[in-house]
């Protein structure tokens, strides 16, 4: 049984050519896109659970790829990119990307990132939280990951819906940066403070009924963020 | 001297040359014989050619005079008046052959003559003047115009300055303009008389912003100014003007001077800009050059290196491990080239914003995580620093290339030493090893762009590190500083600016 499907964007052959070999050799099967026009449409006949995107591509480049990839589906999105620069960074998560990691990148953290993209929580979230959401006017549906609030429907990708899952188990509390990014990435993160801030600005656009208004996902100044629940 | 005491001086000499010159003079005694004459002429056409009554003689007398007051000005014409007074009652009034009346009625007669004369010489003198003001204010008008119509056409790559006493000399035909640029320090001049020994004043009228004007040479020295602030000066010899006209003509230049000064800085911030960007997509496109083939050496090494389903022969691991580093080495090597290219020359963008100094050094040990792993690291970071207004990706790599420069050239058993504190209006971060130390000679030449030590060579440095941490230290008004005794170890420090409301 294979580990996940991974399609492979990158212009570079010989990149393409060590990512099928090496990611291959772990487990994975492994499909292939010379550009971002050729990955979407690998995309539309294939199933896929993973897309490794290059960031730096001709054509269409890895952003707006990744912007057209998430305006229709959740599949998990990581980026490579060149540059460590943090707005660089900041854009590919903005873009809809759920994890980055920078060139040249070692395979055991590249799985390591794989693992952690692919990795599900447990527990769906509970059904008292979910039914409180209810009452104030925000419908999310399980099965299809779908969140509507005041008429306006839109899908969670599944690391928006575990990190919202984790806060809504946890209300009226403040969890650390830190407690977040391990329980929703996995025990090696921690300090990419540049997620939580990028995913909860995602979550709040699709959840809160005025998102420049946060009533639900509060932030904390200095210390994380709290799912504001009252009883 | 305030506007309303500038205005008030120029009024008191509304026209700026002296009231009766020499030549003036000759003119109006020229005219003033003239108008004698026409009395002369009436005289000799009333007794001689068409001999007439008293009345009609008063009359004619009454047109001679309008006429002179028409053609002339008050001063000949009260001339004549008074002259045809005294011939009508010498030729025409009884007694004539006499300045003696005999009979009363003719006392007034002669009164009432003499009375409508000066009248009407009042009269029509005044009404010359006004049109003649009427007159040169139009004319001012148009020069006016026509000056700023011909700065409109002002050409781009010469000054402005320059170019406006050029103009203000071919609009007014001044004889001779200087005006001083207190934005670029330079003065200008234009005319065919030229402005010696005037700068000092010309500098002096814009500092003090005062107006001055010296009327034996005909100089008038008056400071530009843009709401209050002077920007500069202008001094004009020779020139006919009103105050009014005068005052347009000044904030002309002070509105084209200001234009020009404040394109200048736009363009020049759009070239800095550019060349910014072109810089800045040069550089991405290196990266990726270098980086890919990189990625799928690194891809290859560490796939070979991690693989548990199968693990290599020793010397296999061995030589393997040799191409993963030489990638790593290069890689640094790319990245640390084009963060110091980025850098260099001090006109790079800081992202400033304000941040804890002990979030910068564990950012930085986190971003060092695999290099600094089985070292010791002691931290010694005050309580209650102040906040700090930085560039805190810039000032994370400055922390994380000090580290990295201690981890290297100290032992592996050896602790580095990382503080912060606060120093007069800074917080001071340090990084301290116990290392080798460095002498006094190489101290003045470690921060120096590809310099590695003596005996270093060996080490895995790139010799850009320390360049690097200096340039951003720079950006941000500061200095990096070094302190160190062969055989003890070394400390780097910096100090890094409050943000303003903890200064």
């Amino acid at each position: 049984m294979s580990a996940g499907r991974i399609l492979v964007v990158d212009d570079d052959p010989q990149i393409r050519r060590a990512m099928r070999t090496t990611l291959s050799a772990r487990g994975y099967e492994v499909g292939d896109a010379r550009t971002g026009e050729e990955g979407l449409d690998e995309l539309r006949s294939g199933a896929y659970d993973l897309v490794l995107l290059d960031m730096n591509m001709p054509g269409m480049g890895g952003i707006e790829t990744c912007r057209l990839i998430r305006s229709g589906s959740e599949i998990a999105i990581i980026m490579l990119t060149v540059s460590s620069a943090e707005k660089d960074k900041v854009e590919a998560l903005d873009a809809g990307a759920d994890d980055y990691i920078t060139k040249p990148f070692s395979t055991p953290e590249l799985l390591a990132r794989i693992r952690a993209t692919l990795r599900r929580l447990p527990h769906p979230p509970d059904d008292a939280g979910l039914r409180q959401l209810g009452q104030r006017g925000v419908e999310i549906d399980l099965a299809s990951r779908q969140a509507t609030v005041r008429g306006r429907t839109s899908r969670l990708t599944a690391k928006e819906f575990d990190l919202l899952s984790y806060l809504l188990a946890r209300p009226n509390k403040t969890l650390s940066h830190r407690e977040l990014l391990q329980a929703v990435w996995g025990p090696d993160y921690g300090d990419e403070l540049e997620y939580l801030r990028v995913f909860i600005n995602r979550l709040r656009k699709k959840i809160e009924p005025d998102p420049s208004k946060p009533q639900f996902l509060v932030t904390d100044a200095w210390a994380g963020y709290r799912f504001q629940l009252p009883q | 001297m305030n506007m309303a005491a500038m205005a008030r001086s120029a009024r008191s000499a509304a026209y700026f040359a002296p009231r009766i010159s020499i030549q003036r003079s000759i003119v109006l005694v020229g005219r003033a014989i003239l108008s004698l004459g026409l009395v002369a002429a009436v005289t000799f056409l009333c007794i001689r050619l068409v001999p007439v009554n008293e009345i009609t003689a008063g009359f004619l007398y009454l047109v001679a005079i309008l006429l002179i007051a028409t053609a002339g000005g008050l001063v000949e014409s009260t001339i004549a008046s008074i002259a045809a007074m005294l011939c009508f009652n010498y030729f025409f009034l009884p007694p004539v052959g006499t300045l003696t009346i005999s009979d009363p009625r003719n006392w007034v007669a002669l009164f009432a003559f003499l009375a409508t004369s000066l009248t009407a010489s009042q009269l029509s003198a005044r009404a010359k003047r006004r049109t003649r003001e009427a007159v040169d204010r139009q004319n001012e008008i148009e020069k006016l115009y026509s000056l700023s119509r011909a700065l409109l056409l002002t050409d781009a790559t010469r000054p402005i300055a320059k170019q406006i006493v050029e103009q203000i000399v071919q609009a007014f035909e001044f004889p001779a303009v200087a005006l001083y640029d207190r934005g670029s320090g330079e003065i200008y001049r234009a005319g065919f008389d030229d402005l010696p020994a005037i700068d000092t004043e010309l500098r002096g009228a814009a500092v003090r912003s005062q107006f001055s004007r010296d009327e034996s040479s005909m100089l008038i020295i008056t400071p530009i100014r843009l709401g209050r602030e002077p920007i500069g000066s202008l001094a004009v010899r020779g020139a006919f003007l009103s105050d009014a006209a005068l005052q347009s003509l000044v904030n002309l230049a002070a509105i084209w001077l200001e234009r020009a000064r404040s394109e200048e800085t736009v363009n020049r911030a759009e070239v800095v800009r550019r060349s910014e960007e072109l810089k800045s997509t040069l550089l991405d496109a290196i990266a990726h050059e270098f980086k890919t083939p990189l990625t799928s050496i690194k891809a290859v090494t560490t796939g070979l290196l991690s693989d548990p389903a199968a693990p290599l022969e020793p010397r296999q691991r061995e030589l393997v491990s040799i191409a993963d580093e030489g990638a790593d080495r290069l890689s640094t090597l790319v990245t640390q080239a084009i963060q110091l290219a980025r850098i260099e020359g001090g006109k790079f963008q800081l992202n400033l914003g304000i941040h804890f100094p002990s979030s910068l050094i564990s950012a930085a040990l986190r971003q060092m995580k695999s290099s600094t792993d089985g070292r010791k690291i002691e931290l010694r970071i005050a309580d209650d620093l102040p906040l700090v207004s930085v560039d805190a990706e810039l000032v994370q790599m400055v922390i994380a290339h000090l580290i990295d420069n201690a981890l290297k050239y100290s032992p592996p058993g050896a602790p580095i030493l990382i503080g912060a504190r606060v120093s007069q209006a800074s917080v001071v971060i340090y990084v301290v090893d116990r290392g080798a130390g460095i002498t006094d000679e190489e101290q003045s030449r470690i921060f120096d762009k590809f310099y590695r030590g003596t005996k270093e060579r060996n080490l895995k440095g790139t010799g850009m590190g320390l360049a690097i941490a200096r340039e951003i230290i720079r950006a941000h008004g500061q200095e990096i500083h070094v302190t160190s005794k062969p055989g003890e170890g070394s400390e780097f420090s910096f100090s890094l600016p409050l943000t303003p409301a903890e200064r």
